[in-house]
């Protein structure tokens, strides 16, 4: 093989290989991690950083608390799976069939409890002394059983021991 | 049936219409091989005449099953899974591929009729290898029966007895886009199954000359047109029925669509350069085999539950193990003939500089294949991730957006600079010649932006969060790089043109798209993506907010209403009003309303800018009895410069309070035009030579003459009938939302039933005013068409003041009376005839139709006139003497012209 022909592959070869790396750099960055609330509570959340979570669990009867602040509408819940809790505050719409009790995906960040301590004392709340964090929830997803066939594959997640 | 099972005669025709089709299509594949390969004739006509029957078996088991939705025939389980008997008709006819086993029969259905098209226009042309086109089509075809006939048989009847009513139809699919949207890439991936099974063709017989090329060139322009209708119709229905204010989510479904669309559109680019040069034969069968393989991916993605998706058709293990199985004979079968006749796909040439024509194609189609690749990856991304370690992890818009923006800009730029160089190589003074001006063009634009647009070089991250550059800025200026390149090649082309033929600038211009057409066409087709990219640039700068109002302005007694409803002047900071950008929106009402399908709650919101009152809008939630959430229904003032865009997010009956969503999304019309300008120059490129032939040579006969004019008589009242009748429809459309509700749920359908005949005739005739598609008072069941019913009833039964009946309904004449004045009477209380189903007298609802048919009729007539008198001069010319100015130009272009079309 000619010695330029190597330094083509050879170059060909960095490049790919650099480009891969640049990639999964950028994904790794921007992924998107699901949990359920038990799993998101038994981890470590302070690793968590800024990356986006949808966190999925059922709604703790009673503790939806909302209020309108300059014609925005403010709220908070607690999240359960089993015994584990997070406690979500939200901004802005919420699905129709959210309520007590309903299964919720929030999608938002993890961050310390206190950074949304003003929030909790407009809608007078105190935030659970054990939770140290917290989820700022910016899209509030409802669950629907539905009959219709798009709504299988989610139905089907659901039904997954490992999201149980 | 005697056990109690019900019996559907047209479940038993369908299912055996398909087991037949299966049958023949079994024999065409052994029939087609084995005639090409023994090069038996009779053999392979075989096969070619068992694929017609094939498509006549298919299309009866198609029209049975869409009989079956028509008459509401629930013994069936897929149109009762499917279907109800409330449902429009025109919703029936969508349910047959509302649902996979439909879809799947629908797939069949369009590919059986496009190959035969295809086999009936190729079958002379390519004899020596139609065998193996036809038996890769039909071993497609047997794949997808096989699906049907074992697993996914729409025609499968209920084991217990049929329903009486139906399921219905997600109503989310209930919406005129989706009528079109998922046909439309149904028949992009299929049109895609012919260019593969001419490249295996041509690859098993060994012929592999650049004839199958121009075979296969017009139906991957089909798959090209088609995918691209349906995903931007896709995005369209996603704008208007989904509330989130976007249009594309990079959604799995609609991912699946968008990947094998990358490739086609290389390969229309790099078909072109084995035409010219002979070269990328290799790639151009690796394109070809790749776009269907990709089809089929996606058709595995959206139905076997691979992925997750809000409109994935769920999850089917089986189903999945046979897609993978295909796939895998796909990519073994194409990569093993690919590799086998390797030899006889060597280049003619090489790449001789890269400022050549033939290197821009190629770093396009690296780019198109590189984004193929990397929605594919970042869709799989979830699944990829649960495989490897268990975990669901997906990543979102901005991912996609980072890398496909950059992606997307450097293709921009490749339409505006490809056409500028030459084949071959490029000198340095061409490329200063053919660049001044579309940059010195671009470098204004930007220079004219930044200076009056504050904030228009906003920061935007590509690849990674820690790369950011002005995107939109450069956006702007790639799409006036582009639009500067095609005017200035659309205008040089017109040049010559016109010192070759001596016609005047308009007649140059059509002559030259014309004459020309997949060139010039293809140019329309950039200019059409560089106009979408303005649109896609004003995302940078939407803008959204989420206001709760507790109260609407009708709970506040100090604001004054108008006559007709809505508020007078806006009122000073009232509680029911927020700002937004440069407008106010003033929420006036909550209305409650129902009929038999659903309950719907609308709120009168007006749009105020300084004090002038702009326009009122309806945005709703609709809560359809059948389905169990809500959908939103939003509303959408539409401007060039942009869209506002209200959503009905929540709200509370007893207190009145509302949410609402409002965006305002910057030149988001901008995307909907360049993709009408774009869909324009794919019809220039599928225009066949016929056609121009035909628009060009006058008839020698008056037969002749006469067919044309008749015929081009009977596609003017074709088109205006069609256009006709949505601007006639429309109408209905400028009713309030809520209006044509009634107040409970029940039975308006069967209340005020006609009495006698001639008020059953005058309800047929009468069209309903609730925005429904043109029903008729007599079929529509809102509580509108009720009280209408209630009306002519009365009218026509009106007696007078001795107690004798008006009408004379025992005598022909006195029914007639009858019936022409309750018409008479509703043409004059809603002010025309758009409430007719038939208008009379007043033409006036034609104008716009006879417009855009005259301007049609014009282009034909003047654009045969051009190109005739254009052939004429220049034959002229050529007889009298060489054309003698700019030749160096007019040499180029015909090298560049010559075997293009």
């Amino acid at each position: 093989m000619q010695n330029s022909t190597i330094v083509k592959l050879a170059l060909t070869g960095a490049v790919a290989v650099a480009g891969i790396a640049f990639f999964a750099r950028s994904a790794s960055t921007s992924t998107q991690h699901y949990k359920m609330v038990d799993q998101l509570v038994a981890s470590d959340m302070s690793k968590l950083g800024d990356s986006q979570m949808k966190v999925h669990g059922w709604v703790v009867a009673g503790t939806i608390k909302e209020k309108i602040v300059n014609q925005e509408t403010i709220r908070t819940f607690v999240l359960h799976k089993e015994d584990k809790k997070i406690r979500v505050f939200s901004k802005g719409p919420k699905p129709d069939t959210f309520k007590d009790q309903s299964e919720v995906v929030a999608t938002g960040t993890i961050v310390p409890a206190s950074t949304m301590a003003v929030m909790a004392d407009s809608l007078g709340v105190r935030i659970e002394s054990d939770m140290q964090y917290v989820v700022d929830a910016t899209e509030l997803m409802a669950k629907c059983p539905s009959k219709y066939e798009g709504a299988q594959a989610n139905k089907k997640l659901d039904e997954d021991p490992k999201f149980k | 049936m005697t056990d109690g099972t019900p019996f559907s005669p047209i479940a038993l025709v369908g299912t055996i219409a398909l087991l037949l089709a299966y049958l023949v299509a079994a024999w065409c594949v052994a029939a087609g091989i084995a005639g090409n390969a023994r090069k038996s004739r009779k053999l392979v006509q075989s096969s070619v005449y068992g694929l017609y029957g094939f498509c006549a078996l298919v299309a009866l088991a198609s029209a049975l099953m869409i009989y079956a939705f028509v008459t509401h025939d629930f013994a069936i389980k897929y149109v009762a899974h499917t279907s109800d008997v409330s449902m429009p008709t025109a919703y029936k006819i969508t349910a047959f591929w509302g649902g996979l086993d439909g879809s799947l029969l629908f797939w069949v259905l369009v590919l059986a009729l496009f190959s035969t098209v295809a086999i009936v226009a190729n079958v002379r042309r390519h004899r020596d290898m139609i065998g193996y086109v036809v038996a890769t089509i039909m071993i497609v075809q047997v794949f997808f029966l096989s699906l049907l006939i074992f697993t996914k048989n729409p025609f499968a009847t209920s084991i217990t007895s049929a329903p009486i009513d139906g399921q219905g139809l997600n109503p989310l699919l209930q919406n005129y886009w989706m009528v079109i949207h998922p046909p439309s890439l149904y028949i992009g991936f299929v049109a895609a199954t012919i260019p593969f099974a001419f490249g295996i063709g041509a690859l098993a017989s060994g012929r592999l000359d650049d004839l199958w090329i121009g075979s296969v060139r017009v139906w991957m322009l089909i798959c090209f047109g088609f995918l691209s209708l349906g995903l931007i119709l896709g995005g369209r229905w996603a704008y208007e029925e989904l509330g989130w204010g976007g249009y594309w989510a990079w959604d799995p479904v609609e991912n699946a669509g968008l990947i094998p669309w990358f490739t086609a559109t290389a390969f229309l680019h790099s078909a072109i350069i084995q035409e010219q040069r002979g070269m990328m034969k290799r790639w151009n069968l690796a394109l070809v085999c790749l776009t269907f393989f990709l089809t089929i991916f996606g058709t595995f993605m959206t139905r076997s539950g691979a992925v997750q998706s809000v409109h994935a058709f769920g999850e089917d293990n089986v189903l999945a193990l046979q897609f993978i199985v295909f796939m895998a004979v796909i990519a073994i079968v194409s990569v093993g003939l690919i590799v086998f006749r390797s030899n006889k796909l060597s280049s003619k040439s090489e790449f001789d500089s890269f400022y050549s024509r033939e290197f821009a194609f190629l770093l396009n189609n690296w780019i198109l294949l590189g984004c193929a690749f990397f929605v594919l990856f970042a869709t799989m991304f979830p699944t990829i991730s649960e495989a490897l370690d268990g975990s669901r992890v997906s990543v979102g818009i901005p991912f996609f957006n980072k890398w496909m923006v950059p992606f997307g800009l450097v293709l921009l730029f490749l339409a505006g600079a490809a056409p500028l160089l030459a084949w071959r190589k490029t000198t340095r003074e061409r490329l200063w010649q053919q660049f001044l001006f579309p940059t010195v063009f671009a470098a204004v634009v930007v220079v004219a932006i930044v200076a009056l647009v504050p904030g228009a070089t906003s920061m935007t991250a590509i690849f990674s969060d820690d790369i950011k550059l002005p995107v939109s800025i450069i956006n702007f200026g790639i799409c006036a790089f582009c639009f500067g390149s095609i005017a200035q090649e659309y205008v040089r082309g017109m040049l010559v043109r016109r010192r070759q033929t001596g016609s005047d600038p308009f007649t140059s211009m059509v002559g030259l798209v014309l004459s020309k057409r997949r060139k010039y066409g293809g140019y329309i087709v950039h200019l059409g993506v560089a106009i979408m990219f303005v649109g896609f640039a004003g995302k940078a700068y939407d803008r959204m907010v989420d206001r709760t109002i507790e109260a609407p302005a009708i709970t506040d007694k100090s604001i004054a209403f108008d006559a007709d409803g809505t508020v007078a002047a806006l009122p000073p900071a009232s509680k029911s009003s927020f700002a937004f950008g440069s407008y106010v929106f003033l929420y006036e009402r909550l209305i409650s309303t129902s009929d038999d399908h659903k309950d719907a709650v609308t709120a009168q919101v007006s749009i105020w800018k300084g004090s002038e009152n702009i326009g009122v809008v309806y945005p709703a939630k609709w809560d359809y009895h059948r389905g169990e959430e809500a959908t939103t229904e939003v509303a959408i003032r539409v401007r060039a410069s942009e869209d506002v865009y209200v959503v009905l997010t929540g709200y509370d009956l007893d207190s009145q309070l509302a949410n609402f969503r409002v965006f305002i999304n910057p030149l988001i019309a901008w995307v909907w035009i360049g993709f009408l300008i774009m869909a324009l120059g794919t019809l220039v490129c599928l225009i066949p030579q016929s056609v121009v032939d035909r628009v060009t040579t006058r008839p020698k006969s008056r037969v002749g003459r006469a067919a044309d004019v008749g015929i081009l008589a009977l596609v003017i009242f074709g088109l205006t009938a069609a256009i006709a009748s949505q601007a006639h429809a429309q109408g209905a459309e400028h009713v309030k939302p809520g209006g044509g509700m009634g107040d409970d749920g029940i039975g308006w359908a069967a209340k005020n039933r006609p009495t006698h005949d001639t008020a059953e005739k005058a309800m047929k005739e009468l069209l309903c005013v609730c925005g429904c598609p043109r029903e008729s008072i007599y079929d529509c069941k809102c509580k509108t068409a009720s009280d209408l019913r209630a009306q002519v009833q009365a009218f026509i039964d009106q007696r007078d003041a001795t107690g004798k009946p008006m009408f004379d309904l025992t005598t022909a004449d006195g029914r007639k009376k009858a019936y022409d004045a309750v018409l008479a009477d509703f043409v004059s209380v809603y002010g025309g005839e758009q409430v007719l189903a038939t208008p009379r007298s007043k033409f006036s609802w034609l104008f716009p139709s006879l417009a855009v048919m005259g301007g049609l009729s014009l282009i034909f007539v003047v654009g045969r006139r051009m190109v005739g008198r254009g052939k004429a001069t220049q034959k002229e010319q050529a007889e009298k003497k060489p054309a003698t100015e700019d030749e160096a130009y007019a040499d180029k272009l015909d090298d560049e012209l010559a075997g293009v079309d």
